[in-house]
């Protein structure tokens, strides 16, 4: 019996792969199991081809990669064509379609032959129970409710929800090719080594969505009231939960007709006293840049999330990379900071989007929420969240005494200033994109502009004590240090619990405040660092080069980072950190370090 | 919510919505008279200047809201209707007004107009229109005429000009208006009709640049070309003669209601306030928003 197993299932479009990996998932998380699944399409924009992953584990997952101890081919072309997305194996099962005509012992993947290979007649089961070739899916459900055990009831309940209003016959089709599904699973047992142990979890507790329906459903939790935005890959999701949703608290969504108008709506929200927020991914953050500059200078809060996709330009739409790092600390010209925050799961995108609405108002301020497209499409079990462990900040409002003489931009020990917003008696003001003295009138004199840009700044300074911000893991001595943030980070961590079993000493610092850049916090973490790594997904190693302008990080701390759609995988991580391991050990016994790179 | 608390027996003066902050515009710009037609409109209106929000993006013109006391926002170029859009949506109480240059309405943010148009906000959008540059000091704008030699049009314009008038009923406007600083009494009755109407109303105001424009758009010279559209008889209900003379923007220059929608379609305020009705009933408690995402069995 195994506690994690990693299912890759591939097809044409319309074959019901990712609903017959939905049903798993669901079922896994009824059970108490965790999981990740990610989904993975073709460019067409219908049919094509479609794969799915699932990662199951009686422990929390902690990303989705891995080859596969499962790979379920409905049709080998399709298949072929995600590639690395679903590595094959010799110990990986293999089960596929019978009508591909492929011979077991001649399976059309190279390099590589797999030592169990079952062929099932998938097609001509749903034609045969079902009546339909449409009844793949089910097929498959009760192949893999078969063989790994989960959701036996749980899936046929949903078959018969699903086909309840297309009448009995059909409900009851269905539910044999289901049951033909479990049946040949039960015939044709796996190896024992690839069954999923039981689960641990309480039972009907786990939720089940992924990053994007999170984040909106965390901005209505934080009092959000306003969206404006405009369609992007990947994070359009966000935008059409709240379109869902949000009118139901009172409200509104806008479609804008571009992405700067998108963010210039949520500017005019957060001006008239209403929490705010927009959605993009790269290409439209570069078109906001501009109305992020006048929200820093107008102080006004609001929350832009930007869910990354590989880049620059179009590049590559539906796969994550965390190159916009960059892009979210210098967004915008002129001296500036503005606070960036990166979730690193689905569970942790819900605290994260909170903390963002909570940072904006705070501060008075946009922040930016660095999603990436892994995150945001992905679907992850996450353990039940307490909301009542959530304080929600308002902004600071003028009292009766400050609107008597009311300043808006008033300077104080603080820098942050009392906001009030139109319909306020006695809190007129202009806002405006121009430099302006305490009262928000235009100037043009250096010595004001140097003392506002002074109060912009030391305003954050607080922010960068917010230890709760960054997650630190690991022996907190030890002399290997791994940093990494946003969904890559869940590959460093379990680097680091494998390294962990091997006795290793290491430790991992994953910052979810990417910016302001927290110093103490890195120095802290580097005191007793010799070596380490910085496992991003980048080709530019962002955060790494970002680190080094504000720390001294230690010369034999390097990055590991790669361009996207190219997931880092833990055991490389783990790799990299044995060889350190020997290094150390080999420069403790004098021994001179051979040559690299 | 403290923005209902309007006083209709109030009674205001213009100077009520003046700001003490002296303009930065050249002695004799038509943009002075702008702010007293305004001003005076506001008076006849009579909200209160705490409930009046005031945008605007960049420009000679966009410095307006500053001379007035009501909340105003200078944003960036081309942007000021997104912007007001985002207030009226966030709270449809206020009485929201928008002003803009030729450039940054037209030019830089024209991809705009069409927008809210179509969405027929309940915005005022005026329009300074001065054919020229100003605060940039004299480049080529969206409205200058073919052949306007300019800084950055040295040996004249290759480009025919943007129909301000034409573009925003093409768009299908339900209030488009004209007016001049020459008239006052008349511009600010303008303002104040445009502000009244219930949707997106648009008042293009030719007023002049005294430093960069050409003699014969200043005031002096609009004397003799000022035709008003009630004295002309214009029936402003009629739009395919409003389209007509607004064809004629640039070789005559009509003041007045070109046209206003009889029957104008619903606004988008009003859209939201029903549907944010009708929908309240389902609301879930905040703090229970995640249950949606316990999974259901499915297959």
């Amino acid at each position: 019996m195994s506690n994690n197993i990693i299912i890759g299932i591939a097809g044409a479009g319309g074959d019901g792969v990712v609903s017959a990996g939905e049903s798993l998932i669901t079922a896994a998380a009824l059970e108490g199991y965790h999981g990740i699944m990610t989904k993975s399409f073709g460019s067409q924009i219908r049919g094509g081809e479609a794969s799915c992953r699932l990662r199951l584990s009686t422990e929390p997952v902690l990303n989705p990669n891995g080859s596969l101890d499962v790979a379920v081919a409905l049709n080998w072309d399709d298949f072929r064509r995600f590639g690395g997305e679903l590595p094959v194996e010799r110990r990986t099962i293999v089960i596929y379609e019978s009508k591909t005509g492929v011979a077991r012992d001649n399976l059309p993947l190279e390099g590589v032959t797999p030592a169990v290979v079952f062929s099932v007649p998938i097609t001509e089961m749903a034609e045969k129970h079902a009546g339909t070739s449409k009844a793949k899916n089910i097929v498959v459900a009760g192949l893999l409710a078969g063989w790994f055990g989960i959701g036996r009831e749980s899936m046929l309940a949903g078959i018969r929800k699903k086909f309840a209003r297309k009448g009995a016959d059909v409900v009851n089709g269905n539910v044999r090719a289901y049951q033909a599904g479990l049946e040949f699973a039960e015939n044709n047992p796996l190896p024992e080594d690839r069954k999923l142990k039981a689960a641990s979890g309480g039972k009907g507790v786990k939720l089940l969505t992924d990053g994007n329906d999170m984040c909106a459903a965390a901005a209505i939790f934080a009092g959000c009231t306003f969206f404006g935005g405009y369609p992007i890959t990947p994070s359009t999701e966000i935008m059409q939960y709240l379109d869902r949703e949000i009118w139901k608290y009172g409200g509104t969504v806008l479609q804008a007709e571009d992405e700067i108008a998108g963010l210039g709506a949520v500017v005019g929200a957060s001006f008239a006293g209403k929490k705010a927020m927009t959605a993009t991914s790269g290409p439209g953050m570069s078109l906001k840049t501009e109305m992020l500059g006048l929200a820093s200078i107008a102080e006004l809060p609001l929350v832009c999330v930007n869910v990354q996709r590989g880049g620059p330009s179009t590049g590559m739409p539906t796969k994550a990379e965390q190159s916009d790092l960059f892009q979210a600390v210098f967004s915008a010209h002129g001296d500036c900071l503005r606070p960036v925050l990166a979730p690193i799961s689905v569970g942790d995108i819900f605290g994260l989007t909170v903390e963002a609405f909570n940072i904006a108002e705070y501060y008075q301020t946009p922040v930016i929420l660095l999603s990436d497209q892994e995150i945001s499409q992905r679907k992850e079990t996450v353990d039940p969240i307490d909301t009542s462990r959530f304080q929600l900040v308002e902004r600071r409002r003028p009292t009766g005494a400050e609107l008597a003489k009311y300043a808006r931009f008033k300077f104080t020990e603080s820098g942050i200033s009392p906001i009030s917003n139109p319909g306020m008696v006695g809190g007129n003001y202009l806002a405006a994109g121009i430099e302006h003295d305490e009262s928000g009138r235009p100037t043009a004199s250096g010595e004001m502009h140097a003392r506002m840009n002074e109060k912009r700044f030391q305003k954050f300074n607080p922010l960068k004590n917010r230890r709760d911000l960054f997650q630190i893991e690991g022996d907190p001595d030890a002399s290997i240090g791994i940093v990494s943030w946003g969904s890559v980070a869940g590959v460093a961590l379990e680097a680091l619990r494998l390294a962990q079993a091997e006795g290793l000493h290491v430790k991992v610092l994953v910052p979810k405040l990417l910016y302001p850049l927290a110093e103490q916090v890195y120095q802290d973490f580097f005191a007793s660092v010799k070596r380490g790594l910085f496992v991003e997904q980048s080709y530019q190693a962002q955060l790494y080069r970002l680190v080094r302008m504000y720390v001294d990080v230690p010369a034999l701390v390097k990055p590991l980072a790669r361009s996207g759609s190219n997931p880092i995988q833990p055991g490389e991580v783990l790799d990299r950190l044995r060889e350190m391991v020997v290094a150390m050990q080999r420069n403790r016994n004098h021994q001179p370090e051979p040559v690299q790179e | 919510m403290n923005t209902t608390d309007t006083l209709p027996v109030e009674k205001f003066q213009a100077g009520d919505f003046k700001s003490d902050l002296k303009p930065i515009w050249c002695p004799g710009c038509g943009d002075f008279g702008v702010v007293t037609a305004l001003t005076r409109a506001l008076a006849a209106i009579g909200r209160p200047p705490h409930e009046i929000a005031f945008v605007s993006g960049i420009g000679c013109s966009s410095r307006i809201p500053g001379y007035t006391t009501a909340y105003g926002f200078n944003t960036v170029h081309g942007r000021s209707l997104p912007i007001a859009q985002g207030i009226k949506l966030a709270n449809p109480e206020l009485l929201v007004l928008v002003a803009s240059g030729d450039g940054d309405g037209f030019s830089i943010g024209g991809g705009h107009v069409a927008h809210v148009v179509r969405r027929n906000i309940d915005l005022t959008y005026i329009v300074m229109d001065n054919q020229i540059y100003g605060l940039t000091k004299g480049q080529l704008s969206p409205t200058s005429a073919r052949g306007r030699k300019t800084a950055t049009s040295n040996f004249g314009s290759l480009e025919d000009p943007v129909n301000p008038l034409l573009y925003v009923l093409g768009y299908g406007a339900s209030f488009v208006a004209q007016g001049t600083p020459l008239d006052m009494v008349g511009l600010a009755k303008l303002i104040e009709e445009g502000i009244r109407f219930p949707g997106f109303a648009f008042i293009n105001v030719q007023s002049p640049c005294v430093t960069y424009g050409e003699e014969e758009q200043q005031l002096k010279a609009q004397r003799s070309r000022v035709e008003n559209l009630a004295a002309l008889g214009h029936d402003p209900a009629d739009r395919a003669r409003a389209i007509e003379l607004a064809r004629e923007y640039g070789t005559k220059l009509h003041t007045g209601v070109l046209y206003r929608n009889p029957n104008p379609p619903p606004t988008y305020g009003e859209g939201v306030l029903q549907r944010q009705q009708a929908l309240r009933k389902d609301a879930v408690p905040r703090q229970d928003i995640l249950k949606r995402f316990l999974p259901q069995p499915s297959a």
